[in-house]
């Protein structure tokens, strides 16, 4: 009996000692967009047959950050060096530039894992006409995101 | 004590942290009460005698030893308790820790003092009143005023470029209670040894927005709402009183 008791309380220490957490490569913001249409007067999904997404860098040059086909979303990191991010979209032949800007904060993600940056999403702009509206649908974006979030819908 | 058995085997039925605490508490307590009672009933005399009476001061060696340990926390402890009425001691503990951890991504620091404050009750019966062994349950309520930081905050970025965040720094206060049990033993005459095993609950673990602090003086890791602690003392009581 007294064994048992042992044994029991020996579980309880050692259960709440032990703790495993798994942390990303780098604790990168990522942005989840999905692209939609209207059909029926209701937002329906959309599927691009090719996307090709480059990002501008500031003092660096361009370069290819997504590609995809066929797709009907995207998930890119965002820039914890401006109040706000920029990416070329191609779709096919068509392209145009999205805008997003931001605040963002610092925040402790574990003593495991460290920090990461939580961006608030404050507008979206678009210029040549291939996107013909956006909305947000999730102001925050933090370094962890799940499978299902989805931040802005790109209506095409 | 079949009876006891009986109860513990009931009790180990008992399911949640704050019932399993509880548990832990009471078994230590009775199976040293046991044990103290087979050796002070070696020693009873007939007659009573002088009780000697005062504040009983103490040191916690356990701070000295986690000076050792990886992270390294340099700290110290004092306590102070009086039997007030028969078997009731108020307790009040003072003391200061500080750590600093190095990690791949940034640095880590925390300092502060801290005080606790609360009562334990005996449940040792002593035939001889010169004898002034104790074994006790209580309580504690934890205040710690501190100040953590961390610097070199490094966010990886393969694409936009490896970000470096401003420092983060906080002055905090913590709050906790603890559930309480342990001995006192009086090796010579006014010199005490004992442990204390603590079972604390912080009360509030969102007292800094940005991190959870990993190290709150007097309590410990923030990331746990509840966690066990652990001191061995020496006391010496200043023999004020007899009667």
């Amino acid at each position: 009996m007294l064994s048992r008791i042992l044994i029991f309380i020996i579980s309880i220490l050692i259960t709440s000692c032990i703790s495993v957490e798994i942390c990303d490569d780098d604790n990168n913001s990522m942005m989840v967009a999905k692209f939609m249409t209207m059909k029926d007067e209701m937002p329906a999904d959309s599927t691009v047959a090719s996307l090709s997404l480059y990002g501008i860098r500031e003092g660096r040059p361009d370069s290819l950050l997504y590609n995809q086909d066929p797709t009907n979303n995207f998930k890119v990191p965002l820039d914890p060096h401006h109040d706000f991010t920029r990416f070329v979209l191609q779709i096919g032949e068509q392209t145009d530039t999205l805008e997003l800007t931001h605040r963002q904060e610092l925040y402790g993600i574990s003593y495991d894992c460290g920090f990461g940056n939580l961006f608030t999403l404050d507008s979206i702009g678009y210029r040549t006409g291939m996107i013909k509206s956006a909305e947000i649908k999730n102001d925050m974006v933090d370094a962890e995101t799940k499978e299902d979030d989805v931040h802005i819908w790109l209506f095409l | 004590m079949i009876w006891l058995m009986l109860k513990l085997k009931r009790m180990m039925y008992i399911s949640g942290s704050f019932s399993k605490a509880v548990f832990v508490l009471l078994f230590l307590a009775v199976q040293g009460k046991v044990s103290a009672q087979e050796v002070s009933e070696q020693e009873v005399s007939e007659q009573d005698t002088l009780r000697t009476f005062g504040p009983r001061i103490g040191i916690d060696l356990v701070p000295f030893f986690y000076y050792f340990t990886e992270p390294k926390i340099i700290g110290a402890e004092l306590s102070v308790d009086f039997e007030i009425y028969k078997n009731l001691y108020p307790v009040f503990e003072l003391g200061y820790s500080s750590t600093s951890v190095s990690e791949e991504t940034f640095d880590y620091e925390s300092a502060g003092n801290y005080a606790r404050a609360g009562i334990d009750y005996n449940l040792l019966k002593l035939k001889d009143r010169s004898e002034h062994h104790i074994m006790t349950v209580g309580f504690r309520y934890g205040i710690s005023v501190f100040k953590h930081s961390s610097e070199n905050i490094l966010i990886y970025s393969d694409y936009w470029g490896d970000y470096i965040s401003e420092p983060h720094e906080n002055s905090l206060r913590g709050h906790w209670i603890e559930l309480v049990g342990g001995i006192k033993v009086e090796v010579v005459s006014n010199l005490y040894m004992g442990w204390l095993l603590r079972y604390k609950f912080l009360l509030n673990q969102n007292m800094d927005p940005v991190m959870i602090p990993a190290h709150i003086p007097g309590y410990g890791n923030g990331v746990d709402t509840s966690t066990f602690g652990f001191s061995y003392s020496i006391f010496y009581m200043i023999p004020l009183i007899k009667k």
